[in-house]
């Protein structure tokens, strides 16, 4: 049996430019799939040419065993699609295009009004059914966008960056119904810009950088092989050659802002007072220590070089 | 339910799904546009301030200028220019919303459905027509309050009616076409001017005869001219079927171009997209 989403060698190009250069992946029945990078990595142009809106310029995309050029229709049949922004037309109340959502999908005017009721009540938004969505807020939103991809019960649902902009509260509340939609059986391919919601969420993931994939996997198993605890010490900028002649016996230098030595910690956290010793008899200042478990944004840095900018959560997002 | 296969260019759901399919979002151009009071409250003002200066200041004008015989009143004179005009302003709105769908990204959602791409178009081409005979019916109630009579009774008013909803489909395909060649409501919010000075230059306001020269000969191969006429007759003089049917010809052809083109221009930004 085929799976929910195989892609072999999906390439788009954009005139000269290269935006998804080869992606092969493989997404699993029931299973979230975290699909991060950075803005411009060429996320959202695989997930548009998954959906049907965007046509390969070369290699095979099979979403729901259907073939998303020779097939498109199908797989429009098949999936559901939140795009990034939750694009909602503010004049219509949530209600009316539940239902109209419902009706492009070949519901019946009956049925799409009894599952509009189910799915409103679901993502907690009955009592504002009736008002026009302009009126909502941006988590509101998002849980209206998400009951309309659910609309005709699709076995994929493509999740395009659901919580950027969203307060904690809301963003938790979208996650615990993404998970229980998943429990239910239903294949998530969730894009994110988020290292944390990619942890929390994900089964497996999918690193993209310059529209290829740099690492996959399972977060645990590719944070593991990342290794090291990474210690970084804030110093004076003079000190900044003293302070990392320092810690070079403790472990290899690891991507840091400009003040800071980083590395990552050879021999575990235990090392720690040793290795800040070492800066105390180097005569080396310290400013500041941050001591770090492996995270998914070293799996990043690790294969890229590079930090994922933006990738942390924001403390606040917009109202609820 | 059955699915019917018929290719990608088409998504596969058989016709009946897609008339239902035109049916909902024809009713989500109409909500949209009624929800907008100040898309469609000026269409419905503008008219009415003109028509109502001109009656003030030129009311006695039908009793000598040449080309008003039989007018017994400029309003009668006036409720077809006044109706083309709503719905020539009005009909923008079917390519702006169009142009707003796509620069926001409920286009992008319309077609990662299985909605038929020519249910996308009929739709809001359905809404502004819809919404033309809803323009038509105001003028007719509203100038009738004001003494204003259709000589070819009800029939004529009917055929007003059918006229806006035709003229609607002119104006609405044209804007549809430039919303989705441009993507930018701009650029349809600037096709304003051009159907004011296609309006004005033809015999809406003033019959061709009491124009003179270059004026005149373009306001005579104005097809608003032609359209208008033909209305205007069942309006001052009464019911005549022969030019009821060339002025809706008239627009049932541009209507039919303009669709062509909406459409060529739906198929050219899904080809570019894809």
């Amino acid at each position: 049996m085929s799976h929910p989403i195989e892609v072999e060698g999906l390439v788009r190009r954009f005139g000269d430019i290269v935006a998804v250069a080869g992606v092969d992946l493989v997404v699993k029945q029931g299973e979230i799939f975290g699909f991060l990078g950075p803005n411009g990595a060429g996320k959202t142009t695989v997930v548009r040419m998954l959906t049907t809106l965007l046509r390969p310029s070369a290699g095979v995309a099979r979403v729901a065993g259907h073939d998303v050029v020779s097939a498109a229709g199908a797989v429009r049949r098949s999936i559901g699609v939140a795009l990034q922004d939750a694009a909602i037309d503010p004049l219509m109340t949530g209600r009316e295009l539940v239902r109209l959502q419902a009706v492009l999908h070949g519901i019946s005017r009956t049925e799409a009004d009894r599952r509009g009721d189910v799915l409103l009540e679901r993502v907690g938004l009955s009592l504002a059914s009736q008002r026009r969505v302009g009126t909502y807020s941006g988590g509101m939103r998002r849980r209206l966008d998400l009951a309309l991809a659910l609309v005709h019960e699709p076995s994929v649902l493509f999740l395009d960056e659901p919580t950027t902009g969203l307060d904690p509260t809301s963003r938790r509340a979208l996650w615990d119904e993404v998970r229980r939609l998943n429990h239910e059986g239903t294949t998530v391919f969730l894009t994110t810009q988020y290292l944390e919601e990619a942890d929390v969420l994900a089964g497996r993931i999918a690193i993209i950088d310059d529209g290829r994939i740099v690492r996959e996997g399972d977060p645990k198993v590719l944070k593991e092989a990342v290794g090291d605890y990474r210690l970084q010490v804030t110093v004076a900028p003079h000190q900044l050659p003293v302070a990392r002649q320092a810690l070079a016996a403790f472990g290899e230098p690891r991507p840091s802002h400009e003040t800071a030595v980083a590395i990552g910690l050879r021999a575990g956290p235990a090392t720690v007072s040793a290795a800040l010793r070492a800066l105390e008899d180097a005569g080396v200042p310290v400013e500041q220590v941050e001591l770090d478990a492996p995270s998914l944004d070293d799996v990043f840095a690790e294969a890229t070089g590079r930090r994922l900018e933006g990738a942390s959560i924001p403390d606040e997002g917009g109202p609820e | 339910m059955a699915v019917v296969v018929v290719g990608e260019r088409d998504v596969g759901f058989g016709a009946r799904v897609a008339l239902e399919q035109g049916r909902a979002l024809g009713l989500r151009s109409i909500r949209g546009t009624l929800r907008q009071p100040q898309v469609w409250l000026p269409g419905l003002l503008f008219p009415i301030f003109i028509a109502a200066v001109n009656t003030s200041a030129m009311g006695r004008a039908v009793e000598f200028l040449p080309g008003f015989d039989g007018v017994d009143s400029l309003l009668d004179f006036l409720l077809v220019a006044s109706i083309t005009q709503s719905v020539l302003f009005g009909g923008l709105a079917a390519g702006s919303d169009t142009a707003t769908d796509i620069q926001t990204g409920f286009f992008d959602r319309l077609l990662a459905s299985p909605v038929s791409r020519t249910s996308i178009l009929v739709g809001r081409l359905m809404g502004a027509s819809v919404t033309g005979a809803l323009q038509a019916m105001v003028f007719i109630v509203l100038y009738g309050a004001f003494g204003a009579r259709v000589a070819a009774g009800v029939p004529g008013g009917l055929l007003l009616i059918a006229y806006a909803m035709v003229l609607a489909l002119v104006i609405g395909g044209f804007a549809a076409m430039l919303a989705l060649r441009t993507g930018s409501a701009e650029a349809v919010q600037n096709m304003f001017p051009l159907t004011f000075i296609v309006l004005f230059v033809s015999s809406a306001f003033f019959p061709t005869e009491s124009m003179e020269g270059a004026y005149r000969s373009i306001a005579s191969y104005n097809p608003v001219t032609w359209m208008v006429d033909g209305m205007r007759y069942q309006v001052i003089v009464g019911l005549d079927w022969s030019r009821a049917a060339g002025s809706l010809l008239v627009a049932a052809g541009l209507a039919a171009l303009a669709i062509f083109g909406a459409n060529m221009a739906l198929r050219a930004r899904l080809r570019r997209a894809t």
